[in-house]
């Protein structure tokens, strides 16, 4: 007579031989653009001068790799789609600012291996209307989720820096 | 040759993309794009040629183009912790400072499913065979996603019991020292030899349900950390009874509510100890937790709770094994605690947060009849302290620990702590 052990590994041996891989691609990063917008405009750039980066590496902790930053906007309104790691894989977020303040916010694509909470709208939402303060920080507090610490982290980080790109568009 | 295609593209996509705004001047502009070419040569000096320097799954280039750092397919990650206890009776314990743990991890990427994860640790600075530092394995193993609802994890892994078993790093609890319910009834950190199906059923909802190497009762040795001693570590690890874990845990922003379950036979056909050939001496650990952090409070509460079949015998057999009549095994074992924190203070990354945890446990609840427990493994712990966070990864923690039954091992901790 098997064991419940047994049953177990018997059960995972029969499942992972039906196993299909999938992508975790939550949104195209077109079709959010897209959505935002309800058409897709051009994409426009945004050069990182030397104070940019220096900004930005105040706020994500290390240097940008890329330094000519593209971007969406029509109106008041741009789109920013950034990347940045939280533990050891990089996390995909869009961001849509209107008026200077955070529209809505979407993880895109997720890889780590924990914390993928981070993706669902009721962790989203905190980010709703959030402004950049004159220190670079979130104008409001980001309740964060137990296990998902760095991803959380990275998130705020990427939403303080949509902000400040978001900022140094209209500025330039 | 490499070079000049580069640059040629950094080129090409410059004065292909629309560009609007005051710009820069052409000298800054011809700066930015120097910056850019160096960046590249950089990587390229640093990658061998064959291998991406981006996930396969990254949106097209230029649709990111922004504050993404190079990402390999291979990551090294760690954490670690120096600490200072200070006791207030030197007659019966040593003041001492240690580097408690040095601890590395590295992970490889296959492809988008198949990944390897791995945690090992050094503790207590150095490790030979005339000093007390152990170097170990906490986690290997590879991890196959599938998609949200189902993935599986096979080798050396975590067992998710608890909080702090599965996220231990420093900055991520309150206290110089991990909680003694979490160490001594969950044998924190724990890890066993197995396979593990894991995903989520709803939103925040995530389940694990697993078969994996179990515990020896041959090995135990020590009562005062319950069935600790007994676990084996995939070092060598007896497998003739292997254990089965379930867990659920809900986690939205600001709330965790979980438990779980562990369960298997330690007799293991007396491989450590003849006398335990045909014992089963099941064991069943499991614990419900929840925590609330929302806004400044943070609060946590946690009850775990261990029974030991056939307690009778394997105590038997421990003693007429080794001759000491104290390794009496528990048939039960358990501990709560309950912990609030809250962060007084906040500017950017930095913030200070006091916290008090009251916790009971008690190793040896009951024992078989006819032995006696040990009434120091009856004990109540207030830890009271603070945590000075420099950085979301790097921690200064004070505390001081009032021990209720053995007031002897009263002390003041300091700590610093890091991970990332």
């Amino acid at each position: 007579m098997p064991k419940l052990s047994d049953w177990v590994l018997i059960s995972f041996l029969t499942l992972s031989a039906h196993a299909v891989a999938l992508e975790q691609i939550y949104q195209d990063p077109e079709v959010f653009i897209s959505d935002a917008f309800g058409t897709r405009p051009q994409p426009k750039v945004l050069w990182l001068t030397s104070p940019a980066q220096a900004e930005i590496a105040r706020i994500l902790g290390h240097p940008p790799t890329q330094l000519r930053q593209r971007y969406w906007a029509d109106g008041i309104k741009s789109v920013w789609i950034l990347e940045e790691i939280g533990k050891e894989e990089p996390i995909t977020a869009g961001f849509v600012i209107a008026n200077g303040r955070i529209d809505h916010a979407r993880v895109l694509v997720y890889r780590e291996s924990r914390g993928s909470e981070v993706r669902y709208p009721s962790f989203l939402r905190q980010f709703k209307d959030a402004t950049l303060t004159s220190d670079a920080q979130l104008s409001r507090a980001i309740d964060g989720i137990s296990g998902a610490t760095l991803s959380v982290s990275a998130l705020e980080r990427l939403a303080r820096v949509a902000l400040y790109l978001d900022r140094l568009s209209r500025r330039q | 040759m490499s070079i000049l295609r580069t640059a040629t593209g950094v080129f090409a996509l410059t004065f292909g993309i629309v560009c609007t705004a005051a710009e820069p001047t052409l000298e800054e502009k011809l700066q930015i794009l120097q910056q850019e070419i160096d960046n590249i040569k950089a990587q390229l000096a640093k990658s061998p040629p064959q291998q991406p320097t981006q996930p396969a799954n990254a949106p097209a280039a230029g649709a990111n183009a922004g504050a993404t750092p190079t990402v390999s397919n291979t990551t090294v990650g760690g954490y670690g912790e120096f600490t200072y206890n200070k006791y207030r009776n030197t007659d019966v314990n040593n003041n001492q400072a240690d580097l408690r743990r040095f601890v590395l991890f590295f992970g490889h990427r296959f492809n988008d499913s198949i990944r390897f994860y791995s945690e090992l640790e050094f503790e207590h600075a150095v490790v030979s065979s005339g000093d007390r530092g152990e170097a170990e394995l906490e986690q290997a193993f590879i991890d196959y996603r599938i998609n949200d609802a189902a993935n599986f994890k096979a080798g050396l892994f975590l067992i998710p019991l608890g909080i702090l078993n599965e996220t231990h790093e420093p900055p991520t609890y309150y206290g110089v020292e991990r909680n003694f319910v979490e160490t001594r009834i969950i044998p924190s950190t724990w890890r066993e030899g197995g396979l593990q199906l894991y995903g989520e059923f709803a939103q925040g909802l995530k389940y694990n349900i697993g078969v994996s190497t179990g515990f020896d009762s041959g090995k135990f040795d020590d009562p005062a950390f319950a069935i600790r001693s007994a676990h084996q570590e995939l070092q060598l690890a007896n497998a003739n009874d292997l254990s089965v874990h379930g867990a659920l845990n809900y986690r939205a922003p600001g709330i965790l509510a979980g438990a779980g379950v562990f369960t298997g036979n330690t007799g293991q056909n007396g491989a450590s100890n003849a006398a335990l050939k045909g014992v089963s001496g099941r064991l069943t650990l499991w614990d419900v937790h929840a925590k609330y952090f929302r806004g400044n409070w943070d609060l946590q509460a946690l009850y775990a709770r261990g029974t030991l079949g056939d307690a009778a015998q394997i105590t038997n057999a421990l003693i007429a094994s080794s001759g000491n009549p104290n390794l009496v095994a528990p048939k039960v074992f358990d501990g709560w605690y309950t912990q609030a924190a809250y962060h007084v203070w906040k500017k950017g990354d930095m913030s200070l947060t006091p916290f008090i945890r009251y916790e009971r446990f008690n190793t040896q609840q009951e024992v078989a009849e006819g032995f006696t427990a040990d009434p120091l493994n009856n004990e109540r712990v207030i830890t009271a302290g603070m945590t000075f966070r420099l950085h979301p990864q790097v921690v200064l923690k004070a505390d001081y620990q009032k021990f209720r039954t053995d007031s002897t091992k009263d002390r003041f901790n300091l700590g610093l702590g890091y991970m990332f």
